[in-house]
């Protein structure tokens, strides 16, 4: 039925069944953190299995485990996809203090705010050479993935179970080119968000009362500039939208994380 | 407990709820206009005919009824902030009104209206029960209760009411229920169904669309209530001066009430497409906007019977008045209404999940929109023409309008199926 198995997301799990979310975090405490919903949007859309048993410290089996009472299908020969990680890269220990920015998250997250953007933004301002320190209560994988493929070096630095200091080292001035975008109609969600990561131009219309949600869409995507793309926290998938996107010539990836819970990157191609 | 979908406070009804819906609509249009075509000297008799009146019910429940209910289905829960209470009622709901229709349309046609008959009536009366049961625990469980929802929430009590009399009605041709014969009843039962049914849904949902779709600021809920109440006291005050039998001049208090009602509609119409942000209107809302002009139509034939006979006895204005209501004004608006909604619900159906993946298809382009825009002209063409056929008693131009009305019917079960099936 649901085949699952060590690269399925977890936000995947949750949708499809409402009992995964305690299943999970019967696994280890350190799930809690899916309870709060805020946490529960940057992570579980963004992290696998794999990542999340990484992030625990505990087996993908576990979770295999627990999953499979609910009527998962478990698919266990799917091997997670690795990635490598270097001890203590040499280009720590060659920064000094001044060459490292930190950004500490850790309020942020707890205030609720998602630091994505925040985070990027930070990012932007990192010269060759320099590294960003970002402070948080657990491992950023998503962010790692995403800068990885930027061409930054990563290293995760875990000091305790609540506190990991990755560090984001930005090699050269040219490292940013490798992801510079293909042509965007096949591109994904993942393709696109690495495109604009940049450049992202965000809003929330989930507390708006219809048909303000669709109003002010069309307001900011009418400021956008051809550079930039607009990332939408929606409540649904605003359908009548899409042929308002197509009549300005824009295009746009859902992502459906939960019923109630849906982004929408709209860009120019 | 926290997971974001089983207490998210909104919730789309699922396709296949709603889907059925359009499905039985469309045939039912398309039956309708295939026994028009059969049965054009019915146009030229006394309205009330048994073809007559089973064309009206495949009219009124089959096409008109069953997309308004699978319409709503979908619509409501957005219009409220909530979600639909019941997706099991829903089903027995369409069940029940499915089979309850043809029960009904063919007792008509054979003017049977003994076991057939009754059967139908109780069938769909259990159907419009469903709806309204839906409804009613949809909205105790939402927190937002707006002038939309109680425009729809009262139109389906006159639903019920129009329902309920017409089974009374039919157990009044075997056994003695009311005084007076069926027939005399006729014009209360169909103003019920028209005024307070149709009338009020239409205004209720159209009020919040047809804005929405201009992509209009426009707002006036002042207004709105003024259009409900004028409705309202409109149809109660037709329903007192029926049953007290009044002089037939005082049924100008309700035509003026729901005249001035629809007026107020029409302005409220058109301050939000003055104030339209879209600048280009495309053809589904044009559609609707005739629509909108449409129910005037029908009011000035009436006031014309009044005006000039001072009783409801003149046949072909009444069929007139009849047609214009049912293939003029309500049908034009679910012509255009259907491709403004169902392309939706399909394209949320197939590619929501994938919307992330890759490009993704306009919703608009599920159907073909060349065969919409030639289903408008042969739509308005069989309708002005049927019309001039049942002014002058001629069987041959409503052949002629009939034609163009099957043909429309064809054109819009194409595209509508077409969308039915579409795969990604």
């Amino acid at each position: 039925m649901n085949k699952i198995n060590a690269n399925t997301k977890i936000a995947h799990l949750l949708k499809a069944h409402p009992d995964a979310l305690e299943a999970i975090i019967s696994i280890d405490a350190k799930f809690n953190k899916l309870r709060n919903p805020l946490l529960r949007k940057v992570l579980a859309g963004r992290t696998s299995i794999s990542m999340a048993s990484k992030m625990a410290g505990c087996k993908v089996d576990d979770f295999f485990n627990k999953l499979k009472p609910l009527g998962f299908e478990i698919d266990a020969d799917t091997l997670p996809i690795v990635e490598e990680k270097k001890n203590l890269p040499a280009f720590i220990s060659s920064l000094t203090k001044s060459q490292i920015i930190d950004f500490d998250v850790r309020e942020l997250l707890a205030s609720g705010i998602d630091p994505l953007t925040l985070i990027l933004d930070k990012v932007k301002s990192v010269q060759a050479g320099e590294a960003l320190k970002v402070i948080n209560t657990f491992e950023p994988v998503p962010l790692i993935k995403m800068l990885e493929k930027k061409g930054f070096d990563v290293y995760a630095d875990i000091i305790s179970n609540d506190l990991v200091e990755t560090y984001f080292f930005k090699k050269s001035e040219d490292s940013e080119i490798e992801v510079k975008p293909k042509d965007g109609a096949d591109s994904g969600w993942d393709e696109i968000m690495q495109r604009f990561m940049d450049n992202l131009v965000t809003v929330d219309v989930r507390n708006l009362e219809m048909p303000q949600p669709m109003l002010t869409i069309l307001s900011e995507i009418d400021k956008l500039t051809n550079e930039k793309a607009l990332y939408v926290t929606h409540k649904r998938i605003p359908v009548f939208l899409l042929p308002e996107l197509a009549d300005r010539k824009f295009d746009y990836r859902i992502k459906e994380v939960a019923e109630g819970e849906v982004y929408l990157l709209i860009f120019k191609n | 407990m926290f997971i974001a979908g089983a207490n998210s406070p909104i919730k789309n009804t699922s396709y296949k709820v709603v889907l059925p819906f359009y499905g039985y609509a469309a045939l039912s249009f398309l039956v309708a206009t295939i026994l028009l075509f059969n049965n054009t000297s019915a146009f030229t008799q006394h309205y009330f005919s048994p073809h007559t009146l089973a064309i009206t019910h495949t009219m009124a429940l089959g096409w008109g009824t069953m997309i308004i209910l699978g319409a709503s289905h979908q619509l409501f829960p957005v219009m409220i902030e909530g979600k639909l209470h019941s997706n099991f009622l829903a089903y027995l709901s369409f069940f029940f009104a499915a089979v309850g229709i043809p029960f009904l349309v063919t007792a008509f046609y054979k003017f049977d209206m003994s076991f057939i008959a009754q059967t139908g009536a109780v069938l769909i009366n259990l159907a419009v029960l469903c709806y309204l049961a839906n409804l009613w625990l949809s909205i105790a469980n939402s927190k937002s209760k707006n002038i939309h929802a109680i425009f729809a929430f009262t139109a389906v009590l006159w639903l019920f009411t129009t329902t309920l009399l017409g089974l009374l009605l039919i157990w009044n041709f075997t056994t003695h229920i009311f005084s007076e014969g069926s027939l005399y009843f006729l014009s209360l039962h169909a103003h019920l169904g028209i005024i307070g049914w149709f009338l009020l849904m239409i205004m209720g949902v159209g009020s919040r669309l047809i804005p929405m779709f201009l992509i209009s600021k426009y707002e006036n809920k002042k207004m709105l209530w003024w259009i409900y109440s004028l409705i309202n006291v409109g149809l109660i005050s037709f329903i007192f001066i029926f049953l007290s039998s009044l002089k037939t001049q005082l049924y100008f208090v309700p035509i003026v009430l729901v005249g001035i009602g629809v007026v107020l509609f029409g302005i409220f119409i058109y301050r939000s497409y003055a104030q339209r942000i879209r600048k280009k209107v495309d053809g589904q809302v044009k559609m609707s906007l005739l629509s909108v002009v449409l129910v005037v139509v029908p009011i000035i034939i009436l006031a014309i019977i009044i005006l000039l006979f001072a009783t409801l006895s003149n046949i072909q204005l009444v069929l007139l008045y009849g047609f214009t209501i049912f293939f003029g004004w309500i049908t034009t608006i679910i012509l255009g209404m259907t491709f403004k909604t169902l392309p939706f619900i399909i394209w949320n159906k197939v590619y929501s999940s994938i919307a992330g993946i890759g490009k993704t298809p306009n919703p608009k382009e599920l159907f073909s929109s060349r065969i919409f825009m030639a289903n408008g002209v042969t739509y308005l063409i069989g309708f002005i023409i049927f019309g001039l056929g049942i002014i002058q008693s001629s069987v041959l131009i409503l052949n002629i309008g009939s034609i163009f009305l099957l043909i429309t019917a064809v054109l819009y079960n194409f595209n509508v199926f077409k969308i039915l099936f579409h795969k990604a």
